[in-house]
């Protein structure tokens, strides 16, 4: 087991972490920006190096720095947390290259996993569903034959392509050509590459993830699945587990998948396998998160395992003492990320000194963050104020603890996005469990 | 605020999980390897190596073209698999037991795992057949020696008997002094090779790279029928500091570097280790005669 820990990372996953390490009895070590000298996870772990000004391409991102951190204290492994130098293929090597141990995969997972075409090529060939979709498209004949063979509504994908542009809806056979034409040209313009290809168009979908947990001995447990449809713009807002329309035959299939997926690339440390989910319950690999994934506290109710701890373990090399059959799913979980944005106003980010916090309380309520009285909120860094999660045996239960909660939670100083919260769990589609990825459109849409 | 004092500190031991970890013996300490980073002499950079060696050994802030292993010059420059060495059992000895030179010898072979200061062979660019050859500075800086001046000559006969074209990287601290007037005489029996091939009618490419100095200068190097050079390259028969001192004058700003001999006429362009490949190839393009 290691002795001492770095914390790539700032903000609540870095309190969490620390947290983790200080039962585990491990010494820790926190990093900051010039910006963060009064952030919590500085004081709470034992040591602390500043590794550059408020910037993250400055500190948080500073290679350079933070592994000079960890040679100079003597950690022995670096933990980065999710987001920032989490799935950085580069530091993961850097890290190895030290002799520092990265908690996470390495270096050559991070880097297959990353590339998205080739994760969704590994995973049909381990026979990972997909979502349906041609190769590259060469010339008109052969986009007609494999959109006939995909069937309508596609869209059509710039290879290249990111930030929604190269992206076009096709909903006819004769919108094909004009809209494959447009995209190549598009993307030849943004990013010198008109390559295209198909794609079946999934609508209304789920986005449904599986958490993964793998040894260095090929020992591979699934925790179950997070539904996390309800979102802005990409950006999870609130997750839960189990989701309401995954049946027991579902969520074995689905599980039976992402093993099969860990498996067939060998997989490493705690993962997540992303999956959509569509009308019909059939479901397909998106992508793989190689890392702790911010809604990992979900996961953590419903198991009763602590996910960060068990990453630590299996990064110094413990085999897992427990096998599928063990692992048991009971209750559901809900997370509302609290983040520093004012939804009345456009979700502009809000910064500021917290005049007054109240942390709600009581059996299974929980709140993640690295916020305290009289801290003050810099502008830096995103917009996470923290985490606030309920558990309880049903999700009805579940639903009315986390209004509660909600409801006792006190932040003033900076505009959250509490309230929203609120609406969003009174919601009928949200009741219902029927709700969509287009859930947050539809609703600002309304209003 | 809060600040650490205000937290007791917390008394848990390590935790024994019961397995030992997998790790037998002790764990290498944590330490930051001299080969890591390295600092770029043009900008004064701290870099990665990994960087510096993905961006063909080019520094991606300030683009100063760090010298290049000659073997990896060759391998990436030629199109896959194309690549065929020639004379590479060929190795220097001491025939004048000249001191210390077996100990160096010995060490530049161990330090750039190649029998000599050159590297040639056949390869394609981009399709076109030619004759190679690069010099490597690792192996006691380039300098050239009997050996070095064979393989060079075997280049050039080879190259006219098949009637291929030539394109040569130098780099080189001049002749080798521990081989004496042997290693002079290099240099007229290299030109004496290179006139052959130029009277077969066929085209020599050379590329003056970072530094090219001394008796390959006054060479085989500057024989190309196209002279070419990468950016910022120092290209000199005696150095700068052996000239100063010589004639007790400042130098003017930049002299001897490849940008100063362009505009002088010495030079026909200055060519980027990016854009590399694809110029030669468009050279040996245009001078391929038509079947």
């Amino acid at each position: 087991m290691f002795s001492k820990i770095l914390i790539a990372n700032r903000g609540e996953i870095a309190v969490r972490i620390i947290r983790a390490c200080k039962e585990m009895g491990i010494a820790t070590v926190a990093v900051f920006s010039a910006a963060d000298r009064d952030a919590l996870h500085v004081s709470l772990a034992d040591e602390s190096v500043c590794i550059g000004p408020a910037r993250v391409q400055d500190s948080y991102l500073n290679m350079p720095a933070i592994l000079s951190a960890a040679v100079t204290t003597g950690a022995q492994a670096i933990h980065p947390g999710y987001g920032l130098l989490s799935e950085n293929a580069k530091f993961a090597q850097l890290c190895e290259e030290c002799h520092i141990t990265f908690i996470g995969p390495d270096s050559g997972l991070i880097a297959k996993l990353g590339d998205k075409d080739e994760a969704k090529r590994t995973m049909r060939a381990a026979g990972v569903p997909v979502v349906p979709g041609s190769g590259l498209i060469d010339s008109d004949a052969t986009a007609l034959a494999a959109a006939k063979e995909i069937g309508y509504p596609l869209l059509v994908k710039a290879r290249a392509g990111g930030g929604g542009r190269g992206i076009r809806l096709v909903n006819s056979a004769e919108e094909l050509l004009p809209a494959l034409h447009a995209s190549a040209k598009e993307a030849e313009i943004a990013f010198g590459d008109g390559a295209c290809y198909l794609e079946k168009y999934l609508n209304p979908v789920k986005h449904i993830e599986m958490q993964i947990l793998c040894d260095n001995y090929d020992n591979v447990l699934c925790l179950g699945e997070r539904e996390c449809s309800i979102q802005r713009k990409h950006q999870k807002l609130l997750e839960e587990s189990p989701a309401v329309c995954v049946t027991s035959q579902l969520r074995h299939n689905m599980m039976e998948a992402a093993s099969k997926a860990a498996k067939a690339v060998h997989y490493r440390s705690l993962g997540t396998i992303e999956f959509l989910v569509d009308s019909d319950l059939s479901f397909y690999f998106m992508e793989m998160n190689t890392r702790l994934q911010v809604e990992h506290p979900v996961t953590e109710m419903v198991t009763g395992m602590d996910l960060v701890k068990w990453q630590i373990r299996v990064a110094s090399g413990i085999q897992l003492p427990f096998a599928q059959k063990d692992v048991r799913l009971r209750g559901h979980a809900i997370e509302c990320r609290i983040n520093a944005e004012d939804p009345e106003n456009g979700f502009v980010p809000s910064c500021g000194k917290i005049n007054l916090l109240h942390i709600p309380g009581g059996p299974w309520v929980r709140f993640d963050t690295a916020l305290y009285q009289d801290y003050t909120v810099p502008p830096f860094y995103d917009s996470l104020l923290g985490k606030l999660i309920v558990y309880a045996q049903t999700r009805e239960e579940a639903i009315r603890k986390m209004q509660a909660a909600l409801a006792e939670l006190v932040i003033e100083g900076v505009s959250n996005t509490a309230e929203l919260q609120m609406d969003i769990l009174s919601d009928p589609s949200f009741l219902d469990g029927s709700y969509h990825t287009d859930f947050m459109e539809k609703r600002e849409k309304l209003c | 605020m809060l600040k650490r004092a205000n937290f007791k500190p917390s008394r848990n031991t390590l935790e024994n999980f019961g397995i030992a970890t997998a790790a037998n013996g002790t764990p290498e300490q944590p330490q930051i390897p001299d080969r890591l980073c390295v600092k770029c002499p043009g900008c004064g950079k701290m870099l990665f190596t990994i960087d510096v060696q993905k961006n063909d050994n080019v520094c991606p802030e300030c683009s100063y073209h760090f010298k290049m292993p000659a073997r990896k010059r060759l391998l990436s420059l030629c199109d896959e698999q194309s690549f065929t060495e020639w004379d590479s059992t060929l190795y220097s000895k001491d025939f004048l037991s000249f001191p210390g030179y077996k100990v160096k010898l010995k060490s530049s072979r161990l330090n750039s795992r190649e029998n000599e200061a050159v590297i040639s062979g056949y390869g394609k660019i981009s399709g076109s057949p030619c004759a190679l050859f690069a010099m490597d500075g690792r192996f006691m800086m380039g300098s050239m020696g009997c050996v070095v001046g064979e393989k060079i000559t075997r280049v050039f006969e080879r190259a006219t008997q098949q009637h291929l074209p030539v394109v040569g990287f130098t780099l080189s601290g001049g002749a080798r002094m521990q081989e004496g007037t042997l290693s002079l005489m290099q240099m007229a029996k290299t030109s004496g090779a290179v006139k052959r091939h130029s009277d077969a009618g066929l085209l020599y490419i050379t590329i003056l790279t970072n530094p090219t100095t001394g008796g390959v200068t006054a060479s085989f190097a500057m024989e190309g029928d196209i002279l070419l050079a990468e950016p910022g390259a120092l290209i000199a028969f005696a150095g700068p500091r052996v000239i100063e001192q010589t004639i007790r004058q400042k130098l003017p700003k930049g002299f001897q570097s490849a940008e100063f001999l362009l505009e002088k006429g010495f030079l026909d362009d200055i060519v980027a280790r990016k854009d590399m490949r694809h110029t030669l190839s468009h050279l040996l393009k245009l001078h391929e005669k038509e079947a």
